[in-house]
């Protein structure tokens, strides 16, 4: 049993955990999050010089390799900085999606991702349709055609081209979509919690390609896990942070002529968040060091539920802790609970996934 | 003991759903069945409505104006007004200031704010919190200075709730600072449009202006806005803030809430099934309602004991605890039934310029969420009722 990083990927945590703190500071951070394509170019064009939109792709198609336990590093990072740049929805999601598919400019695609040059968004939610991933009704037909409406579709608005799931003759397959194409139209939207979003009307849309009809789903699948583990390691980092900010608060605070921290009640609870994030890091820890297999997909399963909940109570006795000013957007505490409660929801919430854990 | 309700109390209640049947303004009923942002001018128009009534005073003594209603009929009217989803009554006025002004106020004062609270023509608001004193509340800084016939105040307070609104402010000021911190405070009324009173807005998570900081740079307020003694404002705050507790609860809201929740859950999908069906929701719904019986009979409990003539105590700190902490669940399972639908954030009260793919309960669940986590700050944090109760309930 080994349980520590290599040396790389330590020097891969270095680097992005630089990047957070140098340049990636709160207000940094809003001003991004209320600019209008919610997100900065510049911090894009940085990812990409460092290599780090090559991550997850292999070396043959010009990636560097790395695994779920590289993606997590950079997510637990960014999650200490709630970053919002669109590494998930372009590199995990769609890059996701690409790297396992027999679509034929797949390399020429991820290339564009890798360079930073290209963004792509995967659009497989709909409205109402809840988080079983086959519930879909937008349609592809043989000759390439697309119906449907899809919704959650992240980093839409910034997206050159769709990778849409849809229903196939009797199986799934995905369509390429361009976004400039007749028949999309993208509803941009910002989320709850600083990220931007999208709703998707394809009608009589003629896609680019049409790809993986034999296994379209359960590359969707594989992906969703990849994103569960990236979310999670983010949430990790936006609890460890959250409980740290909050012992920094209280022991700033004074109240009845002693500071806050000094109230046993509230150290007791300060306690309860720190423990609550290292049991959720240890069950990343375990989800990192299991081979990939059905076990594992059941722990990331479990994963997403243990996340979902402790995240939410971090978050929220964080704010509890901060009193007033945790209420407010000026201060940064809220807006960690804001991730924390959208991770929790995002992919399927808790009880979800607590019943896909027992039911596999 | 007998929790069956009289004729004549059926009869008082199919009198308030009458009213609501016919003067319930329709154009407020749509926006608050829509959870549609209400004007400034809407909220009077609705207190006016009841105030036409007479109903405005149900909590209020009948030689105040108020409605006599025994402990039964109060209920029954409040929870009639909140199954129809009517606005909540802005409370800074017709609970907090006027039973501190009925009790301690000086019999001008009565005539002049009393009848104008009673028939909402002014808008009340509170000046209790500042930055460095919030659950130490006592330790409070805003100076007055008494300077003739009149006090100059200078100071800040904070979290005003709807300050941007208000007509009058009702303000915790320090006029001696020689003793105890809880000594040398004074119980003042001021006019908003006093010069050098200025009121900036401060944004909350879910992106609302909802409370305001209020700063006051040589305010000359007359010193017959003194309520009671001057020095005395410490035991008037407590008592206004057991007044305030005990109204925070809002189990009648809760109910209406939690039926249409459970409503909607019926045509949600998460998995196979609609999450009505889901055990782990059902339970979850099960637990809220019985906690919602034991809080609503707790407040019955309250209520039955103030008509009995008793003012509330320390014990209201009971239900705004447990109070608070149910209506968060309640904004939690909200959010959770949405799911990924509560993302899209068009503001508080959802989008209005685009049309987004998820309804708009689910857009607005997510920031009711969050502007919920207020609830167990405001009025005194959980954590000071939780002390309140350990020293004056349970004399540890």
């Amino acid at each position: 049993m080994n349980l520590s990083y290599t040396d790389e990927q330590n020097m891969l945590r270095d680097m992005v955990s630089k990047f957070c703190t140098t340049d990636y500071d709160f207000e940094t951070r809003m001003k991004t999050v209320n600019s209008e394509n919610g997100s900065n170019p510049e911090h894009w064009k940085m990812f990409a010089e460092l290599g780090l939109l090559a991550i997850p792709f292999s070396e043959e198609q010009g990636g560097l390799g790395g695994g779920h336990t590289d993606l997590s590093l950079i997510f637990e990072e960014f999650g200490k900085a709630i970053v919002v740049e669109p590494y998930l929805a372009n590199v995990v999601l769609a890059g996701g999606v690409l790297k396992r598919s027999n679509l034929e400019n797949a390399d020429e695609l991820i290339a564009g991702i890798v360079s930073g040059e290209t963004q792509i968004s995967l659009a497989n939610y709909e409205p109402m349709k809840g988080f079983n991933l086959d519930n879909v009704d937008a349609t592809i037909s043989s000759d390439g055609q697309i119906n449907g409406t899809k919704s959650t579709v992240l980093n839409a608005g910034n997206a050159d081209h769709f990778i849409v799931f849809g229903k196939s003759g009797d199986g799934y397959a995905f369509g390429l979509v361009n976004r400039s194409s007749d028949g999309v139209k993208v509803v941009n939207y910002k989320t709850y919690d600083g990220f931007v979003s999208g709703d998707l009307a394809l009608e009589n849309c003629k896609c680019d390609a049409v790809f993986s009809a034999e296994n379209a789903l359960e590359i969707l699948e594989e992906t969703i896990l990849d994103a569960i583990v990236c979310v999670s390691s983010e949430a990790v980092g936006a609890m460890e942070k959250s409980y740290k900010l909050t012992i920094e608060y209280t022991q700033q605070r004074e109240q009845f002529g002693q500071s806050l921290s000094k109230f046993q009640a509230l150290q007791h609870r300060m306690v309860d968040m720190f423990m609550e994030t290292e049991f959720t890091k240890s069950f990343l820890l375990k989800v990192l060091a299991t081979e990939d297999s059905d076990e594992k997909r059941k722990l990331i399963f479990g994963l997403k539920n243990q996340i979902g909940k402790a995240g939410k109570i971090v978050g929220e006795e964080a704010v509890q802790m901060h009193g007033g000013m945790g209420c407010t957007e000026e201060m940064s505490i809220g807006h960690y609970l804001k991730r924390l409660v959208a991770i929790s929801h995002l992919f399927g919430n808790p009880d979800y996934y607590l019943k896909k854990y027992s039911d596999s | 003991m007998d929790l069956n309700f009289s004729k004549e109390d059926l009869a008082f209640r199919d009198e308030v759903r009458a009213f609501l049947d016919n003067e319930y303004p329709k154009h407020i009923k749509e926006k608050m069945h829509n959870g549609d942002e209400l004007t400034r001018e809407e909220i009077v128009e609705w207190h006016k409505c009841v105030a036409k009534k007479g109903w405005m005073g149900h909590s209020w003594p009948v030689e105040h104006g108020g409605t006599g209603w025994d402990a039964t009929k109060v209920y029954l009217y409040l929870r009639e007004l909140a199954l129809e989803g009517c606005p909540t009554f802005v409370p800074f006025g017709l609970q907090m200031v006027a039973p501190v002004i009925w009790t301690f106020g000086s019999e001008e004062q009565k005539k002049r704010f009393l009848p104008r609270i009673l028939n909402f023509d002014d808008w009340w608001c509170q000046g209790y919190s500042e930055p460095g004193s919030g659950s130490d509340l006592a330790s409070l800084k805003t100076k007055a200075v008494r300077d003739g016939d009149d006090y100059i105040i200078n100071g800040q307070k904070t979290w005003t709730t709807l300050g941007q609104h208000a007509d009058w402010i009702f303000v915790l000021v320090r006029t001696d600072d020689s003793g105890k911190k809880q000594e040398g405070i004074t119980f003042i009324l001021v006019d908003m449009k006093t010069p050098g009173v200025e009121v900036k807005p401060i944004i909350t998570l879910d992106g609302d202006h909802e409370v305001n900081e209020v700063w006051f740079d040589n305010v000359r307020v007359p010193a017959e806005n003194v309520v009671g003694e001057e020095g005395m404002g410490w035991t008037y705050a407590k008592f206004l803030l057991f007044h305030e507790r005990s109204s925070i609860a809002g189990a009648p809201q809760m109910r209406r809430n939690i039926n249409k929740l459970v409503n909607k859950a019926k045509n949600v999908f998460h998995g196979d099934t609609p999450v009505a069906d889901d055990p782990t929701f059902k339970a979850k719904v099960a637990q809220f309602m019985l906690d919602l019986d034991a809080l609503e009979m707790t407040e019955l409990r309250g209520l039955a004991a103030q008509r009995e003539g008793k003012s509330p105590g320390p014990e209201s700190s009971l239900l705004k605890i447990k109070g608070t902490e149910l209506q968060q669940r309640i904004t939690s399972l909200a959010v959770e039934l949405a799911g990924h639908e509560a993302m899209p954030y068009g503001g508080p009260y959802g989008f209005t310029d685009i049309e987004v793919a998820a309804e708009k309960s689910a857009q607005q669940s997510a920031p009711k969420y969050l502007n919920f986590r207020k609830v167990t700050i405001y009025g005194g944090t959980n954590e000071i009722q939780k002390n309140i109760i350990a020293k004056a309930v349970l004399g540890i």
